[in-house]
């Protein structure tokens, strides 16, 4: 079994992988060159994530006045970069699909990870400043790493699970990873995300969503993960009390420029009427 | 609130020195930590905590002495559907008896007055999906259980589909439940199904130790 970081994901390379559509969209909103024709035809070849696309693109998620009905205009009304978030936002859970674990259901898993993006975008678009949907993708993923440490290491992972339950869930998971572990499934995530090659905002979201506080080129969209995280677990139990989950960093206020009086109970309420539908768009087969 | 530095973790009443107990900073109390199958009754000023996922707690105190403690058990899956709910038949049903009366007792034997009684229940959630409500048996069963010994449910919290972490602090009758994240599912479900082995194994004799 690896020990190291770098090892572990190494070893589940094989078994995770993203697919082709997101790889080449991916390629083409890097290339400044690139135009929304060219990005039209491989989303057009790839005839599930031209259904899928189409389908977010119509639902409430955006609410559009009108329909949106080729892949073009939902290009054009979508955007180039956003297109290329919801590629990767559409396909993430079926690719993790060929890593199973036995310590969580894989729709509790995905559930959790879509409250938090939910609430990311909500909270994005209330902060102005960052990209919603860049910051809803980067939510969605926020969690990834530890897919790999319940695959690779089903012992030691539900050994931490104990330690939190003997804390009477006063310890994070992250620590009682870290205690366990060595390390914790936010830096496995980090490092999944750098081997894939995604955006370095979206890594630096996963890497850093429980320690907001180092030196980060995004501090304003990991701070925004970091608070939806939270927010998440509020929504997944239905409580409106802070004392119910683990803290949130204060600095992750100042750096959003959020008050969380505010926005909270709102953000919370509005992520749990998206929650069914986006199941639908998101999580759907 | 106890102060670690100065208190000293006061003894457990005779029959619970296996219990495991420690200072615990967030409840600024010692604190005993309920497995599966075990309960716990004190005098002192601590918290009894427990994680629950199909599995029930009662927490019984005398409101005027504070003498009080919480059980954590579950009915054996065993007994046939609805045979359960005929009192005193079936080993199902005695293991809940066994748990109830032994908590009860303990109260009683340490200067708690019946009259006093309250009693708070917890747990009985649907953690893991596409199987048999177990927890809703187990509420039933509880609920049934303190009807007929004349007693009430002051506060409760049961059902559902969260697992539950319950502190309770029988000096002051004060509880805390907080609904755990799924994450925490199918580990807690482990505990319980391990747990339900050994009970399943070993029932309790018929007969049920009076005080």
């Amino acid at each position: 079994m690896s020990t190291n970081i770098t090892g572990l994901v190494k070893d589940v390379g094989s078994l995770v992988t993203l697919p082709d559509v997101f790889i080449r969209i991916n390629e083409l909103v890097e290339n400044p060159d690139s135009t929304v024709a060219e990005i039209a035809k491989v989303v057009s070849q790839d005839p599930s994530f031209t259904v899928r696309l189409l389908r977010v693109a119509n639902s409430s998620f955006y609410g559009f006045s009108s329909t949106v009905d080729t892949v073009p205009k939902a290009i054009s009304i979508i955007g180039t970069s956003q297109i290329r978030s919801l590629a990767l936002a559409t396909s993430v859970a079926s690719a993790f699909d060929g890593l199973p674990n036995s310590l969580v259901s894989m729709h509790d898993f995905w559930k959790h990870s879509l409250y938090c993006a939910l609430i990311a975008r909500i909270l994005a678009k209330k902060a102005k400043r960052c990209d919603p949907d860049a910051v809803f993708t980067a939510a969605l993923l926020h969690d990834i790493g530890e897919l790999v440490i319940f695959n690779r290491m089903p012992k030691p992972a539900q050994d931490a699970i104990l330690l939190v339950l003997d804390s009477g869930d006063e310890m994070p998971i992250y620590l009682a990873e870290r205690q366990i572990i060595g390390f914790d499934h936010a830096q496995v995530g980090g490092e999944l995300a750098r081997q894939w090659k995604l955006p370095p905002m979206l890594e630096e979201c996963v890497e850093f969503h429980h320690d907001i506080r180092g030196e980060l080129r995004y501090p304003r969209e990991v701070a925004l993960v970091h608070i939806a995280n939270v927010l998440a677990l509020m929504a997944e139990v239905h409580t409106f009390d802070p004392q119910d989950v683990p803290p949130i960093d204060s600095l992750g206020w100042e750096m959003v420029g959020l008050t969380p009086d505010e926005v909270i109970n709102e953000a919370i309420s509005e992520a749990e009427e998206e929650i069914s539908e986006a199941e639908q768009l998101f999580l759907g087969k | 609130m106890v102060d670690p530095t100065t208190s000293r973790l006061a003894l457990s009443l005779p029959g619970f020195e296996h219990v495991k107990r420690a200072w615990n900073e967030a409840y600024g109390a010692y604190s005993a930590r309920l497995n599966p199958g075990e309960y716990y009754v004190t005098k002192n000023d601590e918290a009894i905590y427990t994680t629950l996922g199909s599995c029930i707690s009662a927490c019984i105190r005398d409101r005027v002495s504070g003498i009080g403690g919480m059980n954590h058990f579950m009915l054996p899956a065993s007994s046939e559907e609805g045979g359960w709910k005929a009192a005193g038949l079936g080993s199902a049903t005695r293991y809940g008896n066994f748990a109830m009366e032994h908590l009860i007792n303990e109260i009683l034997k340490n200067g708690g007055n019946r009259q006093n009684l309250e009693v708070k229940l917890f747990g009985g959630g649907r953690i893991i999906a596409n199987m048999t409500d177990v927890g809703k048996r187990n509420i039933s069963f509880a609920r049934d259980y303190i009807e007929t010994e004349g007693l009430r449910v002051t506060s409760e919290d049961v059902g559902e589909v969260y697992p539950r972490m319950v502190v309770y602090f029988p000096n002051s009758g004060k509880v805390r439940v907080k609904r755990l994240r799924s994450l925490h599912n199918n580990t807690i479900a482990d505990q319980e199904t391990r747990y339900l082995q050994t009970i399943e194994k070993k029932p309790v004799s018929g007969d049920i130790e009076l005080f």
